[in-house]
């Protein structure tokens, strides 16, 4: 039998036909889509669900040498207010009743968010009080009505919001707020260090210290990624199409020690209370290798309130201002005429010679501040501190090669020191001195150097002899804080040899004694080296008699120096009327840097002969047994 | 089944076609299904791939806050207001002795041998507490 069933012809081209027609339908639709209006759904797509979102990449951060934070970067909120979305949100509803019910509910949660702003309720009312703004028809064309005026959509309300304060505040659900996540730079240290680290300014611009020599390796790269939006706005992850992921910036390890920094910074404020200064400078850096353990200026500013700070204030005047360097400058003569064997420490000099015949012509002496009975060595004219004996130093040297060694030293040339715009200094070519600076120059006057250019000419008797590249970064550190390069000591050249800068040690070792300049900065048992510094001031084209830089530049302890301490005070006043002489104003400030640097760095006392052979006794009394 | 009458064709093919369409549904639904669940894993990346940022942000903060409580100006504020008197001793505080170490125990469990002849019996080693005035 043949089975005939549901399936007869017309039944079945019926279903048929019904099936091609839908597939048929389907087809048309589909081509409608993907082919006819192709371009005017895609353009729609794009417009609303497709977006390119950039991904900030984080700045590394800045620390000291024990990977102290010096400079971070954190995110911080910024809450503005859509006002008109609230009445937006209340339309919505059906009924009045429900209308007053949100604007109640909305009402609560506002006085709640104004009292974690700290603000009134009133205050945080008229931010979300719908306002229109005024602007000319033309510009007119942000909504529909051409009348001259616009909604105000955006207020501010608070910016710098911490995300603990708005993850509170986010759970509010306050209709209407919006919140704009940025990185913004923190000091935690304040003013600490402040001209070495630099700052970030508001556009995020780095200016001055390591900020900006380091931007290179601080900044990173900002990614993005393409994302679609749904209608809501809420990225759907699953079409995130294309992504380059940011690259977060690397971190930088300085050489100065935050504890150390402390103390010259405390030390500054002393000298600040005591003296009353136009200026000052305090720098520390390790004898050895040139490495900056801590630099401070006066007067200084807080990091995190730059804007609070007058330009002047932000400059890093250990590198950028000129300070007739006075009795440091002496190493210069004593050290060349020592180095090339024309002199030995006990070499004497007639100290009280007015004037001297000098390459045919009659050169007058700069006055000394005492006056000297006997000839004075090498040695004394260092430890009194004679202008005289310095002057015929040079003379010994001639003007060629007493150049030739301040040069070497590194005056009247950059030192190489990376942060602020550092000044050269002057130091005139000997063809260009005029009469008197043969018996000037020598003396620190009629040159002009930096702090900086002083603390490491007396850096390179410390070091034996060679003079140190200044440096300030220790290492660079990727975004996990593994160290990618190291910096090494580097030195720029041999200035005198080791011998001789042995010899000069010793010399500078009797500043800081009875006899000398400063013994005020002597510290028992530690062989402190030094050579204080007393500059007039040339105001109005004299020197003035009432304004000084007093200064003292010294190391310890001088047979194996571990630091080297410079303090200037630039136009100090103490308090009884005297000259601000460097023994005065600057030595007592480096015995006080040193003694506390002693007991952080742990540095030990120059060992001297035991006393008693108590070993010896014990033997001698047991008969040559043990006790 | 005798495949060459019509109506039976049909019916296979009419069979075929509900067998095809339930297997394409299937596969169309499991397709659905498949991006539904790659939609909710990438949203639950995301969402984690947010809180790990959020972490992130959190732990500057906080890492922010804990190097503004070690600054030495803080702790030495602290250390004052509190009145704990710690801080470095000051050089003049600290009474070096020149013997070694090993010289001075052997003198002091000797102290009957030196006693007349040195007087190395004890030497004052005095320590001052608590930051000295400057």
């Amino acid at each position: 039998m043949t089975a005939r069933g549901f399936a007869t012809n017309i039944r079945l081209g019926l279903v048929a036909g019904l099936v091609l027609l839908g597939f048929g339908v389907l087809a048309a639709r589909l081509v409608q889509l993907h082919v006819v209006d192709r371009e005017h759904y895609l353009a729609q797509i794009q417009n609303s669900r497709h977006d390119i979102v950039s991904v900030i990449a984080r700045r590394g951060d800045i620390y000291d040498t024990r990977r102290d934070i010096l400079a971070t970067s954190q995110t911080e909120i910024t809450l503005a207010v859509d006002p008109w979305a609230v009445s937006k949100k209340i339309e919505f509803q059906r009924t009045p009743a429900q209308r007053e019910r949100l604007a109640a509910k909305e009402r609560e949660k506002r006085a709640k968010l104004a009292s974690e702003l700290g603000i009134s309720v009133v205050e945080i009312e008229a931010f979300f009080t719908p306002t229109w703004r005024d602007l000319p028809v033309a510009q007119d064309t942000r909504d529909e009505a051409a009348d001259g005026r616009v909604r105000v959509e955006w207020k501010k309300l608070r910016e710098g919001v911490s995300e603990e304060a708005f993850a509170r505040i986010e759970a509010m659900h306050v209709t209407g707020l919006t919140a704009d996540r940025s990185y913004r730079r923190v000091y935690p240290h304040n003013e600490l260090a402040a001209h070495l680290i630099g700052f970030l300014n508001k556009e995020g611009a780095a200016s001055g210290g390591v900020e900006s020599f380091a931007d290179l390796y601080l900044s990173g790269h900002d990614g993005w990624r393409e994302v679609e939006r749904d209608a809501r706005r809420t990225e759907l992850a699953q079409f995130r199409n294309r992504e380059v992921a940011p690259s977060d910036g690397w971190g930088v390890v300085l050489s100065i020690d935050t504890a150390i920094q402390h103390i010259i910074e405390q030390e500054l404020a002393f000298i600040v209370s005591s003296f009353k200064p136009g200026k000052a400078t305090i720098i520390v850096s390790d004898a050895r290798s040139g490495f900056l353990l801590g630099l401070a200026n006066y007067p200084t500013f807080n990091l995190n309130a730059y804007g609070d700070a007058p330009l002047d204030v932000q400059r890093n005047i250990a590198a950028t201002d000129l300070i007739e360097p006075g009795s440091t400058f002496k190493i210069v003569a004593a050290s060349g005429a020592l180095n090339e064997g024309l002199v030995t420490p006990s070499t004497k000099f007639d100290c009280t010679l007015a004037s001297i015949l000098y390459q045919g012509r009659e050169r007058k002496f700069m006055r000394d501040d005492h006056h000297f009975d006997h000839a004075l060595a090498v040695s004394e004219i260092i430890s009194h501190s004679s202008n005289n004996g310095a002057a015929q130093l040079a003379m010994r040297l001639g003007d060629r090669r007493f150049y030739d060694y301040a040069r070497a030293f590194g005056f009247g040339e950059r030192t190489g020191f990376p942060i602020g715009h550092e000044e050269p200094g002057m130091l005139a070519d000997p063809a260009k001195w005029s009469v008197p600076d043969i018996t000037r120059i020598p003396a620190g006057y009629s040159v002009a150097a930096t702090p900086l250019q002083v603390h490491y000419a007396m850096s390179s008797i410390a070091s034996g002899g060679s003079l140190m590249r200044p440096q300030l970064i220790r290492q660079i550190l990727d975004a996990q804080g593994e160290v990618v390069y190291s910096f090494k000591p580097a030195a720029r050249r041999v200035v005198i040899a080791p011998a001789t800068a042995e010899s000069m040690a010793a010399m500078l070792q009797k500043v800081a004694s009875e006899e000398g300049t400063a013994k005020v900065a002597a510290i028992p048992g530690f062989e402190v080296a030094g050579k204080t510094g007393t500059a007039q001031k040339l105001i109005g084209g004299r020197y003035s008699e009432r304004n000084h830089v007093g200064s003292f530049v010294g190391f310890f302890p001088a047979s194996r120096p571990r630091v080297v301490i410079t303090v200037v005070v630039d136009d100090g006043h103490p308090a009884d009327g005297r000259i601000a002489y460097g023994a005065t104003v600057a030595a007592p400030s480096f015995r006080k840097i040193a003694e506390q640097l002693i007991q952080y760095l742990d540095i030990k006392p120059v060992a001297s002969p035991l006393p008693v052979p108590i070993a010896g006794k014990l033997l001698a009394h047991n008969k040559g047994a043990r006790p | 089944m005798n495949t060459r009458d019509t109506s039976a064709f049909a019916t296979q093919l009419f069979v075929s076609v509900l067998l095809m369409l339930g297997v394409g549904g299937g596969l169309g639904f499991s397709i659905v299904d498949l991006r539904q669940r790659i939609s909710v894993s990438a949203n639950n990346a995301r969402i984690l791939d947010q809180k790990t940022a959020e972490a992130g942000r959190r732990l500057a903060e906080l890492g922010g806050s804990v190097a503004a409580e070690q600054s030495p100006e803080v702790l030495q504020r602290r250390n004052q207001s509190l009145a704990l008197g710690l801080g470095l001793p000051r050089e003049a505080q600290v009474v070096r002795v020149g013997v070694s170490a090993g010289e001075r125990l052997a003198a002091k469990r000797n102290a009957e041998i030196f006693q007349s002849e040195h007087g190395l019996v004890s030497i004052p080693v005095h320590f001052n507490l608590g930051g000295a005035p400057r």
